[in-house]
């Protein structure tokens, strides 16, 4: 049984190396399906992976008062435009008065350069926010500290700088803490560096940033028009309670009437999931259609390169019978021949995505994993047998006398 | 007891609207280590009985034993009549082929070609090598094992079918037209080959039209029209 079955298995191997050339071309339609098939789960892969890493950006405890949802429409943007501003007394007012928030600290950012002798960082996004931060930001401090509530309240020109900046200032010195950088050339003292965050779709590192305390900002670069209010929800409190209070109480602040929309948006990071989850459903609907239009046309292709194989060694199958072959032995013999051609398509599929993968990487995020590799091999032998079960009992069901007469 | 017993064989094929018997109510015996051949001129049927005994074939009714077991019953009730994986078991364990055309795998060694019937006989690789390169040396083969067929020449061909015939150990060795694809000096010498294995104790079918190769069996069956004609047994 096993010797048949082993005789069977190199059979198939040596009928698909005998024409390598009709393999190969057979085999384009499930290279392509699994390189979309195989891409389209890197892809999705690397969405998760950016997914985890905002986790590290914004917690998934912190909610986010602000005059623009994250998500929205053009036609939307210019409606809320109009909106009020956040004020910054909303931050000590709404962590009086909601019993669900042990932190709030107000935020707001401005594009600066930051410099360190002929050293020059452009473009950083400096954020200057409340002392509070610190017990709010989920960002690690690689080294250094963050600023004191009395540096925030005294405008101290104190700096904590991203990974990024700390490479393009200080590219030999280890630990920045404690010298001066210029910042639109005015004087720091570099106190922290945050710990690298990587980059968001592979596209924008958030690293390129700085932080300064926002009595700081306001002071030294005059107030700015967005702010945002970063709230923390106290342990043990639900985070729809938080949402409902603070809701409650932002609507008061900004003398709504019961039945008025609110005129603000309250942020967290589930928006993002959301968004995120958008992504990934029309990227595998896109992926999985092309998959499965072009699985289909390989899988007739091998069907139909295994029924002129199977033309072709009609006298071989004669021979085969009449010297004692059961039908299982033929059938194994040609459903194996197209579980090769399906799996080597299969894997070269797999081996330019897994090339594509770093080219991908540059305008957008991708990555392999097993559970992906594993997907692809049972595609690839399931279209195997698909196309291969036809033609395989076809040859099985031969005359034997016939099959042998056959030129 | 007879090794193989034909009872009022017939085979008829339907051909449109013809119904064509092959076969016409054929009744053989043949008993163990005997060397018959079957002459006939083409269309008397010899190769429609040549495929029946070998069991590529089944008659359209009658009865076939061999060697003890019932192949086909003479009276059909569904039981007694072999299913095509059994039939292929039977040809594989009982039966040896050799065909005029040779009918080796091209792409194969010699020693591939005789290992085949093994393979589908389940045995072991070591064991399967062993009584291959075995067989092929008593055809005279041992050097030429790894060759291909189309390494081969016609005669050597031949002797590597002869072996593969042989690997099995079969009850019968069924020889359809053994030299028709040879000169006379090489068909010669592969029905010395043939005559060797009858000495031995094989029991021997041979299909041909050539007197002279049928007058070296012992009992020469003449076939005519789907019947048998004649059925000479020498002393």
């Amino acid at each position: 049984m096993f010797n048949q079955l082993y005789e069977s298995i190199i059979i198939g191997f040596k009928a698909v190396f005998q024409s390598k050339g009709r393999a190969l071309l057979t085999m384009l339609g499930i290279i392509i399906g699994i390189l979309s098939v195989s891409l389209m789960g890197t892809a999705i892969n690397g969405i998760d992976n950016v997914f985890n890493q905002t986790l590290g950006m914004f917690g998934d405890d912190v909610l986010y008062v602000q005059q623009f949802p994250w998500f929205m429409g053009d036609a939307e943007w210019w409606e809320f435009r109009n909106r009020p501003q956040i004020r910054e007394e909303y931050s000590e007012k709404i962590s009086k008065r909601a019993e669900s928030i042990s932190y709030a600290s107000v935020e707001m950012n401005r594009r600066v350069t930051l410099s360190y002798k002929e050293n020059n960082s452009e473009g950083v996004d400096l954020g200057g926010r409340g002392w509070q931060s610190a017990y709010i930001d989920a960002a690690k401090i690689q080294s250094g500290r963050y600023f004191t509530q009395l540096e925030d309240k005294n405008a101290s020109r104190v700096i904590l700088i991203g990974s990024e900046v700390h490479k393009l200032l200080f590219p030999n010195v280890e630990d920045p803490c404690g010298l001066d950088i210029k910042v639109n050339g005015l004087k720091f003292r570099v106190i922290g560096v945050f710990a690298e965050q990587g980059k968001i779709f592979g596209m924008f590192s958030i690293d390129n940033m700085a932080v300064i305390p926002f009595q700081t900002l306001k002071a030294v670069f005059g107030r700015s028009q967005w702010l945002s209010i970063s709230l923390k929800t106290r342990e043990g409190f639900d985070k729809d309670y938080a949402l409902e209070e603070v809701r409650s109480i932002t609507r008061g602040l900004r003398g709504l009437r019961p039945l008025e929309k609110d005129n603000f948006a309250i942020n967290q990071q589930e928006a993002m999931e959301d968004e995120l989850g958008k992504i990934k459903t029309s990227i595998a609907a896109v992926g999985i259609g092309i998959a499965a239009l072009s699985l289909l046309v390989g899988g007739i292709g091998i069907m139909n390169i295994m029924f002129v194989s199977v033309k072709e060694r009609t006298k071989e199958i004669g021979i085969r019978k009449a010297l004692g072959a059961k039908r299982w032995v033929i059938l194994v013999q040609f459903l194996f021949e197209a579980i090769i051609i399906a799996l080597i398509g299969g894997l070269i599929g797999l081996g330019l995505t897994s090339l594509l993968v770093g080219v991908v990487n540059k305008f957008f995020v991708a990555s392999m994993s097993l559970g992906l590799v594993l997907t692809a091999i049972g595609v690839s032998i399931g279209v195997g047998i698909f196309s291969g079960i036809v033609p395989a009992s076809q040859a099985a069901k031969l005359d034997p006398i016939e099959a042998m007469r056959y030129e | 007891m007879s090794l193989l017993k034909l009872k009022n064989i017939y085979r008829i094929y339907q051909i449109g609207d013809i119904e064509v018997r092959a076969l016409n109510g054929v009744d053989v015996d043949v008993e163990k280590n005997e060397y018959v051949s079957i002459m006939g001129p083409s269309g008397s049927g010899k190769s429609t009985l040549m495929n029946i005994i070998g069991c590529l074939d089944t008659p359209t009714s009658g009865g076939y034993e061999l060697d003890g077991m019932t192949i086909h019953q003479e009276i059909k009730d569904g039981s007694g009549i072999a299913s095509d994986d059994q039939l292929a078991v039977i040809r594989n364990q009982k039966i040896g082929f050799i065909f005029q055309t040779f009918n080796l795998l091209p792409r194969m060694t010699a020693l591939h070609n005789v290992e085949l019937p093994l393979i589908y006989a389940g045995v072991p690789r070591l064991e399967r090598l062993e009584r291959a390169k075995a067989v092929l040396e008593s055809v005279q083969l041992a050097d030429r094992m790894y060759h291909r067929p189309n390494e081969l020449s016609g005669g050597q061909r031949q002797r590597v079918a002869v072996a593969r015939a042989l690997v099995n150990d079969p009850s019968i060795i069924l020889a359809d037209e053994p030299t028709g694809n040879l000169d006379s000096k090489t068909g010669h010498d592969i029905m010395n080959l043939i005559s060797n294995l009858h000495e031995r104790g094989n029991t021997i079918i041979l299909v041909t039209h050539e007197h002279d190769i049928a007058e070296r069996a012992s009992r020469v069956i003449n076939m005519l029209d789907g019947k048998i004609h004649l059925d000479n047994k020498k002393k």
